[in-house]
């Protein structure tokens, strides 16, 4: 490989991987509060672009979308925990049972809405005007919308850290990760911080989801891919932490983004075989607080 | 007659009723249609059994486990078609070996997890399996397919016709029953109950759990490479969709909605499931979205599935 052409995939990589921040982010988020994988977060991610295509379509604007979508998915969310997640409470593995089955609602009134332009077939949005073109880096033509997908996952964490440490719902956060349960017996209503922390976590998905539409397009399995590449994220980063889903998506990203151009028949066996690494050595993740094997 | 010889008989006689189906209904209308979905059924009720022993018995809740269903349809399409032989049980042997294989390596990374961990590690690694047929386009047909799965022979006897076919699937599925049986009601199948209900507890007792549990993922993934096989002969053809998530996903529905741990879960469940995917979505076009409402509404309100369901009215009528 030419230096340009290591430099080029350097970027793909990273902005894959800010990408992956943004989607396990929230996956991250809901473990580490409700001790619940979300598996219905490629379903929300999924459902996020495919919103993201209608806002378009009728506004024009990409960034209405980004700002409108996540906030659907938070009702969603917010209408889903208490529902279906809150009568769980304590039942774990029901609680992940009943996001499968929420997936398949989602999935399948995807696939009905061919009305509203959804439906079975692959779709594409296209890139935001000012960002559909390339700039030159070190002499090469680079995308400038990849560059934005980078920025906008760092200025995304240096945002959820702050809140994470500075503010009053964190401390919320950083206290119901620890003990929720103390959490309530303190006198805080841990029912409305579940649901909005589920909330949350939706409205990262639909982010992701947005995101992702003009780089990966729009198509029917989009869901599983990203529910398997943020399920991922977090074993070789750590479940339940925004620092592991930060490290996981850093090692990741650019691993699957190497690993297809260099060897692309063993790009997926690269990525597990770093996951079984990490399993195996690091029952945490790198900088996880859950130990997921023995 | 004492309960438990009832209950034999009654399991029989029922048996012989299902078996013998293509030929008490060749008058009606819709038999071959309806021997088709009843075929279909029993095949995915033995894919629903052998992932009940982990869900149901083990207390290991994979959502991987189309790994060995699809490694297994893989397994006897593509022996078959290299050795060019239609024999039966090198087919189903070779079905039983890859998947007992595949889910040795993938239990062996997935069987230091537990709960919700092991769930998620399942169904990450299992999508290796899948990406691996995707991509082997020489061996597996890639994203077409694998067309042209031969007819299946024992002993040179033509298993080919849909009524011998049907009448393997019967065989078939009454055997595995009867080994899921027999082990659960074995020592080992105790220990199985004892994982379930206090891991700690059956380490503390001196039990080797670890080798314990991937001993039962490898038992479970074999037969479901053997119902894999089976659905390869019936549709004679294996589509990478047989190792897919949706296909691990189909299963736990089935043992879920049938009811966990039960000998007749998962022949129940997988009739629901077939009923709602086959039957209803040919006049409603959301079935998938029924299927996941259903499926919702049994894990929040009747978690003891079908089997729990009809045991409690028997109790009742009982009384």
């Amino acid at each position: 490989m030419t230096p340009e052409l290591v430099l080029q995939q350097a970027l793909n990589g990273i902005s894959f991987g800010a990408l992956l921040f943004v989607l396990a982010a929230g996956l991250s988020l809901i473990f580490g509060m409700m001790d619940v994988v979300n598996l219905a977060h490629g379903a929300f991610y999924m459902l996020g672009a495919y919103l993201a295509l209608s806002v378009v379509r009728i506004t024009g604007s990409f960034w209405l979308a980004l700002l409108v979508v996540p906030l659907l998915l938070a009702a969603i969310g917010l209408v889903v925990e208490p529902l279906l997640l809150r009568r769980l409470r304590g039942r774990h593995l029901d609680q992940v049972l009943v996001t499968i089955g929420l997936s398949l609602v989602i999935v399948d009134f995807i696939r009905l809405r061919d009305d509203w332009g959804w439906g079975g077939e692959v779709r594409s949005l296209a890139v935001p005007p000012g960002l559909d073109h390339s700039i030159a880096i070190a002499g090469s033509d680079y995308p400038l919308y990849r560059l934005f997908v980078i920025g906008f996952g760092i200025v995304l964490a240096l945002t959820l850290t702050v809140i994470h440490r500075r503010t009053r719902l964190g401390a919320l956060i950083r206290a119901g990760v620890g003990d929720a349960e103390m959490l309530s017996a303190l006198g805080v209503d841990t029912d409305r911080l579940f649901a909005r922390t589920f909330a949350a976590g939706a409205a990262l998905a639909g982010m992701a989801g947005v995101i992702a539409a003009p780089v990966f397009g729009l198509q029917p399995g989009m869901d599983v891919d990203a529910l398997i590449f943020s399920l991922i994220v977090v074993v070789v980063g750590g479940l339940g932490s925004l620092g592991g889903a930060a490290a996981g998506s850093a090692v990741v990203g650019p691993a699957n983004t190497f690993g297809t151009v260099l060897v692309p028949q063993f790009a997926l066996a690269l990525i597990f075989a770093i996951m079984a690494l990490v399993l195996l050595f690091r029952p945490t993740g790198l900088l996880g607080r859950v130990r997921i094997g023995r | 007659m004492s309960r438990g010889l009832l209950g034999w008989v009654a399991a029989v006689a029922a048996w012989i009723v299902i078996a013998t189906f293509p030929q008490w209904s060749r008058e009606w209308e819709s038999s071959r249609y309806a021997t088709g979905i009843i075929r279909d059924i029993l095949v995915f009720a033995i894919f629903a059994g052998s992932l009940d022993l982990l869900v149901g018995r083990a207390g290991l809740p994979s959502l991987g486990h189309a790994a060995f269903f699809g490694g297994g349809a893989y397994a006897a399409a593509i022996v078959g078609q290299r050795l060019g032989t239609n024999e039966l049980l090198i087919g189903l042997g070779a079905a039983a070996l890859v998947a007992g294989l595949l889910a040795l390596f993938i239990g062996l990374l997935a069987v230091r997890a537990t709960g919700i961990f092991f769930l998620m590690l399942t169904l990450a690694l299992a999508q290796m399996v899948y990406a691996l047929a995707f991509q082997a386009t020489d061996l597996t047909g890639g994203s077409n397919g694998f067309a042209g799965v031969r007819r299946p022979a024992f002993f040179g006897v033509d298993l080919g016709p849909a009524e011998a076919l049907y009448l393997l699937v019967a065989v078939v599925f009454a055997l595995m029953t009867l080994l899921l049986w027999r082990v659960t009601r074995s020592p080992y199948g105790r220990a199985l109950a004892g994982l379930r209900e206090n891991e700690r507890r059956m380490r503390a007792l001196g039990y080797d759990t670890r080798t314990l549990k991937l001993s039962v993922f490898v038992l479970a993934g074999a037969i479901a490479g053997i119902a894999g096989a089976l659905s390869a002969y019936a549709f004679r053809f294996v589509s990478p969709n047989d190792v897919a998530l949706g296909t691990s996903v189909t299963g736990l529905v089935m043992v879920l909605i049938g009811g966990a741990g039960t000998l007749l879960g998962p022949l129940l469940g997988a009739a629901a499931v077939l009923f709602i995917e086959r039957v209803l979505s040919s006049s409603v076009g959301f079935s998938q979205t029924v299927l996941g409402i259903v499926f919702i509404l049994f894990v929040v309100f009747a978690r003891q599935g079908l089997a729990g369901l009809l045991r409690n009215v028997a109790a009742k009528v009982r009384s």
